[in-house]
Order: structure tokens, then sequence, then C-alpha cells
């Protein structure tokens, strides 16, 4: 590659995770680096990124970018890359990067991919690997022209830890003012069932198909074990469960010592909510289903069946 | 107010997925198609909107033959006319070609809102509602789970990580992309499936959006689509029922769970 625009982002004051697995991400493909910071007063995080390998950083830095807006974000990398001409430029995959990438590429009438988790260097040309289909199957793509955007999985590459001696330079912005307004940021109701300190979860998703089956098949299995119930997005979203028993990227983070994911496909929104548990048991009829990739204990049966059987066996033997 | 939804056509969630022979795409010739469940939310918004007030609900898609099925499902949920594109200079577009279809005809509407799901379920892409917000010049907000009208202006609540949301104001018309769970989807009724045999369907050309098989033509291709690679995969339980259950129950013995 011969030069890739990196788009920073700042969490919490300090830059994200996520940017530093971008930095390692085009340090891998070669070429040059150059970065672009946005926010306001945030040169101290530009002087970070360029000390921890972002190459030469653009700061675009106003008191209009103290939040995140499309309008502004997508000025500040429109001008970026008019500026250093990048070939290919990456963001994150989170709710800001998915949000501004595709009105970049629209403007720039550039080719885009999203949540890739793999980019490959074969010469000059680039392939780029993301999931399809709830994480069903992978595909591979090209995209042609320049520059090629994509938006990076985080979480897929390991972040970039040496240190470097880069520059950084300030970028010139629009003034003009965000079409959308920012108000406020809030958090979601808490609730009282606190899946973080329990020992093992059972989480129930779409493949229990009724809401009657959590009580009848799931609670069951979850009783047997002393186990604390968790589901995956659709049941919630369908009012089965409140959302407090939602486990994923917009859900709880989860990693008890056992946690039986039963008629859950293993989208990777409900992955990054779980993988981390100490050993994982699937139950799902599909023996494609992404889930079976990251569990430690596979069981491909119908759950209406195998549920019920695996509560009684459970149940004995805590009795005997 | 008008409000244009966009729904997109994609295979049943219970559809049993086969790769196709090429390798790239899936076989999609005897599957079952459903509305994209984040483009149900998007419509039953919009029909909440519609009941609250004064709006008509027009519903645009880009897909074959088939999509009609979605568009007369959507008509009979409420919505009062649909409008489906198709050429076949559309098949192996991407999403800026999409885009560009679908931008062509909101140029044509003229909408106060535009509401989209905030991905496919197939393809999980998330591309071409900012992609159309821009073509089309409209403010857009991703990912909305609560939206409200105030004095022609719309506040969104859009959802980010970790249980928080952020709160965004923005004036009429605007593009939002909607995240599951916003609401309660009503069912088509079998009087709505009944009215909307009457309802107004139109097919349109590229030619009839004044576009070309060029102005479509495709940046980004899907070369090969495949299963992934295993890893390390789970240990995968044999036998029968009876067996498989004692042995994931040993199993849970040994960690120390019983
Ligand atoms: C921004 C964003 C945030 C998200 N956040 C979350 C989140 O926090 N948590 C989350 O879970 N999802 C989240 N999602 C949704 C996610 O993408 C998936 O749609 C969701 O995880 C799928 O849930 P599921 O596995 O229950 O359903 P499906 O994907 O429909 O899977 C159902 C599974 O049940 C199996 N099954 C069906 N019947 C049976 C049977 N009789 N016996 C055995 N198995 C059976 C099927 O084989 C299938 O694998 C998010 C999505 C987005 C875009
Ligand atoms: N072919 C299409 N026809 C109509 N709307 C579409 C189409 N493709 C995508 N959309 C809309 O864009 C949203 C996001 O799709 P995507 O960007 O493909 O993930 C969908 O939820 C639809 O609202």
């Amino acid at each position: 590659m011969a030069r890739t625009l990196i788009v920073a982002e700042i969490q919490n004051g300090a830059l994200r995770e996520a940017t530093l697995e971008l930095v390692a991400l085009a340090r891998k493909l070669g070429g040059e680096l150059v970065s672009l910071v946005i926010g306001s007063e945030v040169s101290g995080q530009a002087e970070t990124l360029a000390k921890q390998g972002g190459g030469k950083v653009l700061l675009a830095d106003s008191p209009k970018l103290a939040n995140y807006n499309s309008d502004g974000w997508a000025d500040a990398i429109q001008r970026a890359v008019s500026a250093e001409a990048p070939d290919l430029v990456l963001i994150s995959n989170t709710p800001s990067g998915w949000d501004v990438a595709p009105k970049v590429a629209a403007a720039l009438d550039a080719g885009i991919i999203t949540d890739v988790f793999d980019i490959e260097n074969e010469g000059d040309e680039l392939a780029f690997t993301r999931r399809l289909f709830n994480g069903k199957f992978n595909g591979r793509f090209r995209i042609t022209g320049s520059p090629r955007i994509a938006t990076i999985q985080p979480g897929a590459t390991a972040a970039y830890e040496g240190s470097d001696g880069g520059s950084v330079e300030p970028l010139e912005i629009d003034s003009a003012p965000p079409r959308s307004e920012f108000l406020e940021i809030r958090m979601a109701e808490a609730g009282g069932h606190d899946l973080s300190k329990a020992e093992i979860i059972v989480s129930g998703g779409r493949g229990l198909a009724k809401p009657e089956n959590f009580d009848a098949v799931l609670k069951p299995l979850v009783d047997a074990l002393g186990a604390q119930m968790g589901a995956s997005r659709p049941v919630v979203d369908a009012g089965w469960l409140p959302h407090e028993y939602q486990v994923g990227s917009s859900g709880q983070l989860v990693q008890p010592k056992l946690y039986v994911a039963v008629g859950i496909s293993g989208a990777i929104q409900h992955l990054v909510g779980m993988k981390s548990s100490n050993y994982i048991l699937a139950i799902n009829k599909d023996p494609d289903a992404p889930i079976f990739e990251i569990a430690d204990l596979g069981v491909v049966q119908d759950l209406f069946e195998f549920v019920p059987k695996l509560a009684a066996k459970v149940k004995s033997a805590k009795g005997g | 107010m008008k409000i244009l939804v966009c729904v997109k056509q994609v295979p049943h969630k219970d559809a049993r997925l086969e790769i196709s022979s090429d390798e790239t795409w899936i076989q999609d010739e005897s599957i079952k198609f459903e509305i994209n469940a984040y483009d149900t939310y998007a419509l039953e918004e919009a029909l909440r909107i519609k009941d609250a007030g004064e709006a008509e609900v027009v519903i645009l898609s880009i897909g074959p033959d088939r999509a009609i099925q979605a568009l007369r499902t959507a008509l009979g949920m409420g919505a009062d006319r649909a409008i489906l594109v198709w050429d076949d200079a559309l098949a192996g577009t991407d999403s800026l070609g999409i885009a560009k279809a679908l931008a062509a005809v909101a140029k044509a509407e003229q909408p106060d809102l535009i509401l989209t799901g905030l991905m496919a379920d197939d393809t999980n892409y998330s591309l071409t509602p900012p992609m159309l917000a821009e073509l089309t010049q409209l403010p857009h907000v991703t990912a909305v789970v609560k939206e409200t009208q105030q004095n022609g202006d719309i506040v969104a609540e859009r959802e980010l990580e970790g249980g928080a949301l952020e709160v965004v104001k923005l004036p009429r018309p605007c593009l939002l992309s909607i995240q599951t769970g916003m609401n309660d989807v009503r069912y088509a009724s079998l009087k709505g499936i009944m009215q909307a045999k009457k309802k107004p369907l139109e097919t349109k050309s590229l030619a009839d959006l004044g576009l070309q098989a060029s102005d479509v033509a495709p940046k980004v291709t899907l070369e090969k689509i495949f299963l992934p690679p295993r890893g390390k995969g789970a240990e995968i339980v044999e036998g029968s029922i009876d067996e498989i259950a004692t042995q994931v129950v040993t199993k849970i013995k040994e960690l120390g769970l019983l």
C-alpha cells in the first residue's frame, strides 16, 4: 500500500484501543501512514498517537467537533483525503465509524467495505474479508478505484505496541455548524438483573421460538444449574425478556465460569459480550452456526428435545 | 408529511442457506424471503407517525420481481403506496449503486422523512443509509432506537455501546436508520391484505430514474463466499441424545460446577 490514512477515535478523553489496532493493520500492509485526530482540545491525544506509531498526525481541532456529528467528521475526513491522497482509508467500525464512513464514501464516489476483520496485501491488490449472514459465511471482497475505504471490526487485530516519533500538523476544517444538534448522552436504565458476577449463565436466543419457552424449556436448566438467565437481542427486541437480560455489544459483557448458549447463532455482536467466558457450551441444531467457532463444547441437537434431557440429568447429578 | 421507507427483501431467517455453485453468493432460487427485520421497525415507526397525525407512507425497494411480495406485505401493514425499482444492471451493483438508485427516487418524491433499517440482515453492510443521506444532501443519524417529532424537528436517540444513548436533534427533511427493538411491529391484518391489493404499486427501471447502467457500475465486488474456517472450534459431542447429555454433565462436573 502506498499510503494509508487512519481515522483515530477518542473515547472518554483517550485514544481508543481500536485506533491502535488500525495503526497495526496499516503498518502490516506497509507504505506510508497518516492519521487523523478529530475533536475539541485533543492535541494531547494527537501527540500521543504520533508517538505510538500513527506517523504524521493531522489534527482537526474545533469546538464544533466536541461531540461526534456526521457533518463535522465527514468534512474533516474528506479534507484529510484531499490533502494526503491516500490509497486506503481505515476507520473503526464503531457507532461513529459506521455513521460517517459510508457518507464519506458517497461524497468521494469511492468503494467501501464495512466491518472488515482482515486485509491481505497481494502485490498492489488488497483482499478484504468480512462476515456475511451474521457470521454464517465469510466473504472476500475487492475494491477498484481510489481511495479504498474500509471500516475495521474492533478487536480483530492486535493493537500496535511500538513507539515512533511522528509529527502533528493542524488540518483546516469547514466552520459551518453541523445540521444535527447534539443534545446529550445518557445511560439506559440499568435494571436489577446483573449478569456480571454470575458463575453460570444460560442464555436463550431466537431459537426458543416463543416467549413461553423461556419458562417451559430454558428455566428448568437454569434452575438445575443454579445459573442466571441471559438472552440474545432478538429475544429482548420482541419483548420476551427485559433489556437487562441481553448479552452482547449493546447489552451486558459477561465472563462466567460456564456460558450456555441455547438457540443462539453467534453473531459478532453477541460474541463480543460472552467470548471471554471461561467455558462455553453451545446448543444449536445447525452444525454450521458460527457459535460453534468459539464454543468449547458443542451439541448439535434440537434444543426442545435436548435441553429438557440435560436439565433432568443435571438435576439427578446434583441430587445423587 | 411524506415518509419514504426503504425496504429490502432478504432471505427468511429460518431459510437453510447454501453457497451457490459459483461461490459468489448463496443459492437463492428455492428459499423463502421476508422483509429485512430492521426495516420492519422502520416501517412500524412510519405507520405510528401516520396514526398519530397525517402522513403518507411510501415504500421503496430495489429488487427483482420476488420483492413485490415484500411490498404487498408492507402495504398490508398500512403503507399507502409502493415503488419497486429493478434493472438487470442492478444485479451486480454495490451499495453505492443501490444508494444512487434510491436517491433518484427520493429526489423525485421529496419526502419529509426517510426511514431505513440500520443494516440488511443478509449482507450486514450498514452502508446504504448514510450514502443515501449524502446523495440527497440530508442530515442523518444511524442506529436510532427512539424518535419524537418536535415542531418540524426530530429528536432521535441513537444507540452507542455499553448502554449509552446519544440524543440528537435534526431538522426535517432528514434520514434515520432504525435499530431493532424500537417498537412492537404490527402484523398485516386480513383486511389490510385485502385493501393492499388496490393500493398503487409502481415498478421502475433505471432509465425511468434517469440513470444508466454505467452510473451503478460497482466499485466493490464480492469475489468469494465461503464457510468460516473452523479454527480451534468446539468439540462436538456425538452419540444419542441421552449419551450426549451424560457427557455434557460429566464436563460440567469436571469444571467443578456441579
Ligand atoms: C449495532 C448492533 C448491536 C447489536 N447488539 C447485540 C447484542 O448486544 N446482543 C445480541 O445478542 N445481538 C446483538 N445484535 C444482533 C445480532 O446481530 C444478531 O441479530 C443476534 O445476536 C441474533 O440473535 P440469535 O442468535 O438469538 O438469533 P438468530 O441469529 O436468528 O439465531 C437463532 C439460532 O437458533 C437456532 N435454532 C433455531 N431453532 C432451533 C432448535 N429448535 N434447536 C436448536 N437450535 C435452534 C438456529 O440454528 C440459529 O442458529 C446487534 C446488532 C447490531 C447491528
Ligand atoms: N435493495 C434495497 N432496497 C431498498 N432499501 C434497501 C436496499 N438495500 C438496503 N436498503 C436499505 O438500507 C438499509 C441498510 O442496508 P445495508 O446498507 O445494505 O446494510 C436496509 O435496512 C434498507 O432500509
